[in-house]
């Protein structure tokens, strides 16, 4: 390796459908790196970040997220109506020679409202959508967003870490991020910035057929990947041949299905099986 | 016709698993109805043993638009690029044009609106495909998945339960299984709903994230029950979230104990409930306290 020029590696973790071993993977994933390298550990599964609870890492308050929406000023307004003809979120309903209603937590603050107002009634104000957390444990840091209550927008928190991350990133050798499950635009967001992703699995007929969601997804994103299997055993070696026969080069690492990696699992205790090292071991290289 | 929604906040703990055998269970005493509002990534079906393929209807929808630019009336004044509040629009410096982003763009029409040329137009998506099969135990079910990299899921949903509401034919109950997490497609799936089943297991990642999916439910001031996967796997922390259950006046409907069957059904692609007769009585045992639980609900409603 050449030490004089060391890029930061940026590594996604996903897996399309919920509950593969995303946080688990990336958690220990964090510890095992962080031995001998610095590490930044980011969870971007906004909606329900766990990777502080499987670490038992107390989350240090940093600050909140805003996002803007709009305010009216009712006397300019001519309720005319087209504010509420406009919006494409329903987040304003209005009814011609009626003012128009607001419903702050379905806008986007897209802005449409605001530029196609003839009266200019309408200008800005924001609302709290989000916390941004920090913390640090088993030699790594850590770096995560939490959608408020009733939010919609997960992809907003995303982009709100994303520049918090950009200020920071250069002071690591790896940054591993833990993304939401599914295939939706906050994962889209999380990926971008990712230069090599990691897609956990389980060998289940669900998995799979989320799994290849998430290939065609890294593809389409040209995000080179490998593929984990979680919950690994022999009884489920003919889904694994038959289903994924055509990407068995990719898959770096299986982790066996047993009720002892569940249950320190369900303790908030990291895992440390072997194949966490093998993970290790291929992204170091 | 109730609306039972089943949810869990964290992936992986046995939404559908649970939907599929009380859904099984459900229909051989009521008409039901199955909408998968998962449209990430959509395979409640799969659970029944019903293949994609093997649907009767599959069609395309839109509930999304996109702008693209019109490169003749352009004269790069940039403003669409400063408008753009989801970064879906870069400049392409060398033929001073905007380039919109393959992801990002929600159709919102700002960029069309502040275009002082009219270079901007705004064109439908087909953001998804809708559609519905009969699974062997005779109900139907409806699913849909979004294109890969398109917006709008939380639409989307609402189109799955207007096509559920549509196939139901005078069904009793329709049973919906939500998306794992708390943003948009899970709000727009407990929306309308008469009874939510809230599934958790015990660990701490099942608990932290049940209690945030049950914020969003109790802002809709719907009615809920609880199901506690895999119990037995600590049981201490079982008893932690009975009491916060208990606590909260929710109800819990079932301990589902740990067992390999359920995974050896799921890749074998049987419901539980089918795969393995011993755990009959406790779907059954599901079926008997919602009936008492949307009854209580009814009762209350009415005495409002």
């Amino acid at each position: 390796m050449n030490d004089d020029v060391i890029m930061t590696k940026i590594i996604g973790v996903t897996g399309g459908k919920g509950g593969t071993g995303k946080s688990t993977v990336a958690t220990a994933l964090a510890v095992e790196l962080a031995k001998g390298y610095k590490v930044l550990l980011v969870d971007m599964d906004t909606g329900c970040p766990n990777d502080h609870l499987l670490l038992n890492i107390k989350r240090n308050f940093v600050r909140n997220i805003f996002q803007r929406i709009p305010k009216w000023d009712f006397n300019k307004c001519t309720k005319c109506g087209l504010c509420g003809k406009l919006c494409e979120t329903n987040a304003i309903v209005s009814i011609k020679d009626k003012g128009p209603v607001f419903i702050p937590s379905q806008c986007n603050g897209c802005g449409t409202c605001v530029i196609a107002c003839p009266s200019k009634a309408i200008s800005w104000e924001r609302k709290d959508i989000g916390k941004v957390y920090e913390g640090h444990g088993f030699d790594l840091d850590f770096l995560s967003g939490e959608l408020k209550i009733n939010e919609p927008i997960a992809e907003f928190i995303v982009g709100d870490v994303k520049n918090e991350l950009d200020k920071i990133k250069d002071e690591y050798d790896f940054i591993i991020i833990d993304t939401a499950a599914g295939t939706h635009c906050d994962v889209i967001s999380s990926l971008m910035i990712c230069d090599t992703a990691i897609a956990v699995s389980e060998p289940t007929p669900l998995g799979i057929h989320d799994m290849e969601l998430i290939i065609d997804l890294l593809s389409r994103l040209k995000i080179p990947f490998n593929i984990v299997i979680n919950r690994y055993e022999k009884t489920n070696e003919t889904i694994i041949e038959k289903v994924i026969g055509r990407y068995k080069k990719r898959i770096i690492a299986t982790i066996p299905y047993s009720k002892d990696i569940m249950e320190a699992y369900s303790k908030g205790v990291p895992i440390t099986h072997h194949s966490i090292k093998d993970i290790a071991r291929r992204i170091v290289k | 016709m109730k609306t039972i929604t089943i949810l869990s906040g964290k992936g992986g703990v046995g939404k559908s698993s649970i939907s599929a055998s009380l859904a099984v269970a459900l229909s051989e005493t009521h008409k039901i109805i199955c909408a998968d509002c998962d449209v990430d990534a959509s395979n409640l079906s799969l659970v029944f043993g019903l293949q994609e393929k093997d649907y009767d209807e599959w069609k395309p929808i839109t509930t999304n638009k996109k702008a693209r630019l019109i490169k003749e009336k352009c004269n790069g004044c940039r403003k669409c690029l400063e408008t753009c509040y989801f970064d879906a629009i870069a400049w392409d410096e060398k033929n001073k044009i905007p380039i919109f982003k393959e992801f990002g763009c929600e159709g919102c029409r700002a960029c069309e609106l502040i275009c002082p040329n009219g270079a901007i137009e705004i064109f439908d998506v087909n953001n998804a495909k809708i559609g519905y099969g009969k699974t062997k135990y005779g109900f139907f079910v409806v699913s849909s998945q979004l294109e890969m990299g398109e917006s709008g899921s939380g639409k989307v949903v609402s189109a799955v339960k207007n096509l559920a509401n549509k196939k139901s034919d005078n069904s009793d109950i329709m049973i919906i299984d939500a998306a794992a997490g708390i943003g948009c497609p899970v709000i727009a799936s407990v929306t309308g709903s008469d009874y939510v089943i809230a599934v958790t297991e015990p660990t701490p990642s099942g608990f932290s994230d049940l209690k945030r999916a049950l914020k969003v439910v109790n802002h809709f001031g719907i009615p809920q029950g609880l199901i506690i996967n895999k119990f037995d796997l600590n049981p201490s922390f079982s008893k932690k979230i009975e009491r916060f259950a208990k606590d909260n006046k929710i109800k819990i409907i079932a301990n589902i104990p740990y067992d390999k069957n359920f995974l050896n059904a799921l890749v074998n692609l049987v419901p539980i409930i089918d795969y393995s007769p011993k755990f009959k009585p406790l779907f059954y045992d599901i079926v008997s306290k919602l009936k008492e639980e949307l009854l209580v609900n009814d009762k209350k409603t009415k005495e409002e």
